[in-house]
């Protein structure tokens, strides 16, 4: 039948109805939808009143573990196992509750639900917790989905449960990526020795394959989570033809070893803490590695080495053509046992790059007393404007100028003095005046006035004006008066 | 005579064909739109079940970020406000307030709480800007800095931020925004997963009005109780849950709201920072990092996420409104006129192709061809061009259809994150939801065309939409 213009009415009228209903029905899925979860949270709130103490009684093992297993199987109904998935998994557990949670997850028949569920398996109970979970038919065809397989890979990785490692290493294939990051997630958490191989090998195929869809940081992440004594895995990757895999598997070592580092006081690296493979390779191969950014990244691992061979190899990363690694051989070197090299420190001072000269910096005042006095001491040697703004810059941000002050208070010629000279000619005085004026030290002020009152700097100027109008002593008041009365130094000029 | 009679009925029916085809297709987009975001939202829900934000918070590959925040006479919020964001749950964090020229005690404020102190910094103006006045510091807080400027505006306080910022990626926050405690890891999670290059990262921002704050936390989720308020709870999950999720899945992501959105400063750096030309700078950096993504050849991603939440107070009252919807809809236009070598560019993918057209055709023209259509129509009616059923047919469906679409937002809101707990909030979310159309839509079309004509008339002024202080 030809569309005619008479139709039009129908056809916007049926539109009109058909929207009409639309809007209905969405109000009711809305109403209905808030119903339903309602009822949902009064059962898990009902169930976590009378059975959450019961699981944080097992977890910290208040009551007997099989007591608690016999009350907590009383959990009824079509919805049993989410619900125990729920009471279970609610809070993380801390690294000692791990254990009993994974048996009691196993003996209430979790752990094979999600096995099941990771393989895309499903069992009887599951089909009827599918259909007993509110969510209903959209639910059903989600346990089918990526959804189920990722929930049940996180869950095994948050109860550890090491026999299923290989399954997860197979979930690695998984068609869908929320599914094989998660599997990465939950390797990482099971720290199975021998799944680190798969996983470096994963990292591998992520570097050739961009089109990849897990992302390198989800599988450098779960890498850098593995104990010291796996690094070895990742000698072939440090031997690897491709650049980029060598500077991952090396960035990865460096991960490691500095949250070893964090942890351990005064820790080194020996051949047997690290393997005198990897030591070799560091000291050998990767510090002269012909990509830049694996040099950069061996120089904070070699800084630990307990090898006569590490300090001599730092300085020559201190000298590399490239600014960032230099810049990370300046960040290695910033440690206390590495007061010797100072004056080594302090030369990148100069440098072309103003992030290795900032770093060098922070790295002399990681050396304390002798490290600022190297600061001080090339803040007034130095021709180059840039590092001396460096120095300043660094000294304001570690908050040094109070004790600058209080220094050149207590001495009668000294460097103190001399940097004060310095700031000032920089201009650097907001903050000089802001230790000034919260110094309740009256010598020190009185000093300062009678030294540098008639400086031309604006902010010591108005500092010399509020001490004449302000200052609780009259004599320094007076003093601060007569400078203000004498033309400055700039108007002399 | 005759004549005249046969153009105006000819103009007429033009009309009439230009008001059904924008009816089809704005309404056509935006199911569309909501179909796509019902499944993506939903989806995206499920999936916070296994994503979890421990790996992002422990990881040492998690990137370090700046939050900026560009303050101008926040006296009143502003020290509560870094407050609450230095409480944020980020590994390496950094703040940067940026007060730019205020004239109230704002800095003072600053100065005196965080026990600041002034000093002679390094500054590396790679963006140009207006010029810095000081930098302050407690050497306690280090990842707390200051930076008092002269006035240059919201996107020069921007460009100072990132000039200052030291971390490869930014957060711009607005000063009397809330963020919730792990509101930026979330955001930075479709960065550190995506195996694309992702440049930009935008999240949800609700409505505070109504909600309960205690030390910078919203504790209490409610509904506003103006009517002005409450209809725009209705829009805000429209524009966001669905506008802005259905683009996102599309890939055709033109706007990232600037109140809360992440950034890699790099980029952000190349493609010229934050332009002073529109009134809108957060839209206008999207579509400028689209363009020079183009023109370099850099495969870049740009994402939205529903789960990071920002919470912002909205005007109370319709001046207020009136104002903010001027500013965007010119700010819209301005956007959209200085890039217009991407409508129907191919090599812009979507974004020229489908987002652009869509935001020109329906978000910029169309309030203008919807709001003649509240005068042409009737006016064919009087001439007797069109039958007054049908013309009753036309206005009930234009007025079912919009209800149609923002009860279906408010379901999807109750499908995915219910941030209204009570039953009552939902009834009246609903009903708003069926009401918006009848009063307010017209109210805020008025509002669009004043900032079509605003932009047409050369209009650069950004109108300060003041608050009645609900934060934080």
């Amino acid at each position: 039948m030809p569309f005619l213009i008479e139709h039009i009415y129908e056809v916007v009228s049926a539109i009109v109805i058909v929207v009409l209903l639309g809007t209905g029905a969405l109000v009711i899925m809305t109403i209905a939808r808030r119903q339903r979860r309602q009822r949902y949270f009064r059962r898990l709130d009902d169930l976590r009143q009378r059975y959450g103490p019961i699981v944080s009684s097992i977890l910290t093992q208040k009551i007997e573990y099989e007591r608690g297993v016999v009350l907590l199987r009383g959990i009824t109904g079509m919805d049993r196992d989410h619900m125990l998935e729920q009471l279970c998994l609610e809070h993380k557990p801390t690294p000692d509750q791990v254990p009993t949670l994974r048996r009691l997850c196993e003996d209430l028949g979790l752990v094979k639900l999600w096995q099941a569920r990771l393989t895309g398996r499903l069992d009887v109970a599951s089909m009827r917790d599918a259909v007993a979970r509110p969510e209903g038919l959209i639910q059903r065809v989600g346990k089918l989905s990526f959804l189920m397989r990722a929930k049940a890979a996180d869950n095994l990785g948050t109860v550890q449960h090491r026999p299923s490692w290989r399954l997860l290493v197979k979930a690695l294939d998984d068609p869908h990526s929320d599914v094989q990051a998660v599997a990465v997630r939950a390797l990482a958490a099971i720290q199975e020795p021998e799944s680190f191989i798969p996983l470096v090998e994963r990292l591998r195929q992520v570097i050739m394959r961009p089109s990849s869809q897990l992302s390198l940081r989800t599988i450098k992440t779960a890498l850098v989570s593995f104990p010291l004594d796996q690094m070895t895995g990742l000698l072939p990757s440090l031997k690897d033809p491709h650049r980029r895999v060598r500077f991952l598997a090396t960035d990865i070592i460096r991960e490691v070893v500095e949250r070893q580092a964090a942890w351990e006081e005064d820790f080194v690296l020996d051949a047997k803490a690290f393997g005198s493979e990897l030591l070799e390779c560091f000291l050998e191969q990767l510090a002269f590695d012909e990509n830049p950014d694996v040099r950069a990244r061996s120089a904070p691992v070699i800084a630990f080495l307990a090898d006569p061979r590490a300090t001599p190899v730092l300085l020559t990363l201190l000298e590399d053509g490239q600014w960032f690694v230099r810049l990370h051989a300046v960040r290695a070197l910033a440690k206390r046992k590495f007061l010797s090299q100072a004056p080594q420190v302090a030369r990148r001072l100069t440098d072309s790059h103003w992030m290795v000269r900032e770093s060098a910096a922070r790295a002399l005042l990681v050396f304390g007393r002798v490290g600022s006095e190297q600061l001080a001491a090339h803040l007034l040697s130095t021709e180059d404007r840039y590092s001396r703004e460096q120095i300043a810059d660094e000294m304001q941000r570690a908050g040094l100028i109070p004790a600058l002050l209080a220094q050149y208070g207590a001495e009668r010629e000294g460097s103190g003095e001399r940097v004060i000279d310095m700031l000032i000619q920089m201009g650097k005085t907001s903050y000089l005046v802001w230790a000034l004026e919260t110094s309740p030290e009256l010598e020190l002020r009185k000093k300062f006035l009678i030294t540098y009152g008639q400086e031309p700097d604006p902010q010591i100027r108005s500092w010399v004006n509020r001490v004449a109008s302000q200052d609780v002593d009259p004599a320094l008041r007076t003093l601060a008066g007569e400078l203000i009365r004498i033309p400055n130094r700039q108007g002399e000029a | 005579m005759e004549e005249w009679r046969q153009i105006f009925y000819h103009a007429m029916n033009m009309f009439n064909v230009l008001i059904v085809s924008y009816f089809f297709v704005a309404n056509g987009t935006y199911s569309l739109l909501m179909i796509i975001s019902l499944v993506s939202v939903w989806l995206h829900n499920r999936r916070l079940g296994y994503l979890s934000l421990d790996e992002l918070r422990e990881s040492p590959v998690t990137p370090p970020a700046t939050i900026l925040i560009p303050a101008w006479n926040e006296q009143d919020v502003i020290v509560e406000s870094v407050r609450s964001i230095l409480r944020t749950d980020y590994p390496n964090l950094e703040v940067v307030v940026i007060d730019d020229g205020s004239t109230d005690e704002s800095l003072k404020r600053l100065i005196n709480s965080f026990r600041l102190i002034k000093m002679d910094l390094i500054y590396r103006p790679r963006l140009a800007t207006k010029a810095i006045r000081g930098i302050y510091v407690n050497p306690r807080i280090p990842n707390l800095l200051v930076v008092s400027k002269d006035n240059g505006g919201k996107p020069d306080a921007l460009n100072v931020g990132i000039n200052i910022c030291r971390t490869p990626y930014f957060c711009t926050l607005d000063a009397d925004c809330i963020l919730e405690r792990d509101a930026l890891l979330r955001l930075m999670r479709p960065i550190v997963k995506a195996p694309q290059n992702t440049v930009a990262s935008g999240g949800i921002v609700r409505i505070l009005n109504g909600c309960e704050v205690k030390d910078g936390k919203v504790v209490k989720v409610g509904m506003p109780k103006g009517v002005v308020e409450r209809f725009q709870v209705v829009e805000y999950l429209r524009s966001f849950l669905f506008g802005r999720t259905g683009w996102d899945l599309l890939g055709g992501t033109l706007i990232v709201s600037g109140a809360f959105a992440v950034f890699h400063r790099e980029t952000v750096v190349e493609a010229g920072g934050f332009l002073h030309d529109t009134v809108t700078e957060d839209m206008d950096l999207i579509v400028q990092i689209h363009r020079w993504a183009m023109h370099h050849k850099r495969k870049i991603k740009m994402c939205f996420t529903s789960d990071p939440v920002c919470w912002t107070e909205c005007p109370a009252h319709i001046r207020m409104l009136g104002r903010q919807r001027r500013r965007w809809q010119m700010g819209l236009c301005q956007t959209l006129w200085k890039s217009s070598e991407m409508l129907f560019n191919s090599k812009y993918g979507v974004i020229g192709l489908l987002s652009f057209p869509f935001h020109l055709y329906v978000e910029a023209l169309g309030s203008v061809v919807e709001f003649l259509g509240y005068f042409m129509v009737p006016l064919a009616l009087i001439f007797g061009m069109v039958p007054v059923p049908l013309f009753i047919l036309f206005v009930v469906l234009s007025l079912v259809y919009g209800s149609f679409l923002s009860v279906g937002s408010v379901l999807l809101e109750e499908l995915t994150y219910r941030r209204y707990p009570s039953f009552r909030d939902l009834m009246i979310l609903l009903v708003y939801a069926v009401l918006e159309n009848i009063g307010y839509r017209q109210v805020v079309l008025y509002y669009r065309v004043q900032g079509v004509f605003k932009f047409v008339s050369g209009f650069r002024q950004w109108e300060k939409v003041t608050h009645v202080g609900a934060a934080p």
